[in-house]
């Protein structure tokens, strides 16, 4: 079997509310082995996004287990887990989250240079990242000048600036068309067959058809996890 | 020399009533000189080189003349400044000739305040005791010391500086509501760099740095409002008061202060407008 990239073992987290605490996530298990592509589908709210933000270190799980490349991820202090989201994982959003002041070159090299690559690495590899997403032309564009699909585009793009080992989308296809989202997919599709394993959460049937991994979820708990 | 004397100011408000109502008359070859302020000279119509005659009482009898030898723009005197200053200078004998009773012998004295300038300063309170046990009754004490006119400043200084701290906390509460509403504002980005994989600490830094430059910026140009108002303001005062009196000065000091209270207070609104958002995570953040 692989190496794991990432591991939750009976993870849960819940939200304390002024109404009472919400369970988001229930005793999830789940591993996404180096190069795997898998989505993860379910109707709203039962807890997709919170895992991805569990899997992507952003949000620490209430209780369980969590293992990133063999490191477990609750004992990181926050600044370790910066760096873990700087230079192993990528992310990308329904709503792109492109920063709305720099040009699409500058939203790539941005995370490059927080990594400390040097700037001649840094112009090659974001140049060489515009040309993969094919959008080499429209570099020095900010994202109010980018179409949807070419924002989220920049986005896979800036989410790849450092060469993770996994890239973690949520909802990428969620705020464009049906030909704009195919050709994103199609980005993904290409990014996996390059060896970077991808976690896809979506309500696209389609989308999610295209992984070979499929996990379902309902209630905050993994339901069904089938491999074709 | 002239001695600088220093009568009241009602003396001198006499004075130059005086000078005033007695009419001009042919003068003696050797009248005295006297130095008149400018303020005289123009309510007057004098010039150097006028002939005048000045009496100690209203009624101008036992008048003098003197000449016009000088015309001197007055040291500013704040308690005073809204009086014209219509003084006149004239040497101590002379002084003496005209406020005395010919009578009273005793009358030639009857000077009640006079300056003596020292060769070092620092002799001042060992004079004022010399002056103190030769002289019974007279009082001598340093310019330079705080007195009942000095007081009077001494306490503006404090309502001053009480109202500065009122206006330095007022903005410091503006500052920081700014503040909140510029990173409030910016909730989006912070959230987009905290995935992104900065460091609270690293954005923190950012912020700290973008308040300091606002802060030094408003502060620069703070100082830079108040030195150009600082212009307009002594001028037109010292137009309508018809004095060379500073009422309004932009020391080194005060720039220097006003940059020490505005920079750590950008700093502190920025780090107190941030924390709100640091402390979340980047999940509770983007959401």
């Amino acid at each position: 079997m692989t190496a794991p990239v990432v591991e939750a073992r009976g993870v849960s987290r819940v939200f304390p509310m002024q109404a009472g605490a919400v369970t988001a996530l229930a005793d999830v298990s789940l591993r996404v082995s180096a190069g795997e592509y898998l989505s993860i589908v379910g109707p709203s709210g039962c807890g997709k996004s919170t895992l991805l933000h569990v899997l992507g270190c952003v949000d620490v799980p209430t209780a369980g287990a969590l293992r990133f490349q063999d490191r477990d991820v609750a004992t990181l202090p926050d600044a370790e887990r910066s760096r873990l989201r700087l230079r192993e994982i990528g992310f990308v959003f329904q709503r792109f989250f492109l920063l709305p002041m720099l040009t699409a070159w500058e939203n790539v090299e941005l995370p490059q240079a927080e990594a400390g690559i040097a700037r001649a690495e840094r112009r090659a590899r974001t140049a060489e990242l515009l040309d993969y997403v094919g959008l080499a032309a429209r570099a020095g564009h900010r994202p109010s000048e980018l179409s949807g699909g070419e924002m989220q585009r920049v986005a896979i793009a800036r989410a790849l600036a450092n060469r993770p080992r996994l890239l973690l989308a949520d909802e990428p296809t969620g705020e464009l068309d049906q030909t704009t989202g195919g050709q994103v997919a199609d980005l993904l599709d290409r990014l996996h067959g390059d060896g970077t394993a991808v976690v896809v959460v979506t309500h696209d049937a389609v989308m999610a058809e295209r992984a070979p991994r499929l996990v379902h979820m309902r209630d905050g708990r993994i339901v069904e996890d089938s491999t074709r | 020399m002239f001695a600088a004397s220093r009568p009241r100011a009602a003396t001198w408000g006499l004075i130059a009533a005086l000078l005033v109502s007695v009419p001009l008359v042919a003068a003696p070859a050797e009248a005295p000189g006297i130095l008149i302020s400018r303020q005289l000279a123009e309510a007057r119509h004098l010039a150097v080189g006028d002939e005048v005659r000045l009496a100690a009482e209203p009624s101008g009898t036992a008048s003098r003349q003197f000449r016009v030898v000088g015309i001197y723009e007055p040291t500013p005197d704040p308690l005073r400044f809204a009086q014209p200053p219509l003084d006149v200078r004239l040497h101590l004998p002379d002084l003496l000739a005209l406020t005395g009773d010919p009578a009273d012998a005793a009358s030639q004295d009857a000077v009640t305040a006079i300056n003596v300038a020292l060769a070092d300063p620092a002799d001042a309170d060992a004079f004022a005791r010399d002056v103190a046990g030769r002289l019974p009754g007279v009082t001598a004490r340093a310019t330079s010391s705080p007195d009942a006119r000095t007081n009077t400043f001494v306490v503006i200084e404090r309502f001053h500086t009480a109202i500065a701290f009122v206006t330095v906390l007022g903005s410091a509460v503006f500052l920081l509501a700014l503040m909140v509403m510029l990173v409030d504002e910016r909730r989006s980005t912070v959230a987009i760099l905290r995935l992104m994989g900065f460091t609270r600490r690293r954005i923190l830094l950012q912020v700290c740095a973008e308040g300091a430059l606002i802060a030094l910026v408003g502060a620069a140009g703070g100082v830079l409002f108040a030195i150009a108002v600082q212009g307009l303001f002594n001028r037109f005062f010292q137009w309508r008061y018809d004095t060379a009196l500073v009422f309004l000065r932009v020391t080194p000091a005060v720039v220097w202060r006003s940059l020490v209270i505005a920079v750590p207070l950008g700093i502190g609104a920025s780090l107190a407008a941030s924390w709100s958002l640091l402390r979340r995570t980047g999940a509770g953040l983007h959401r």
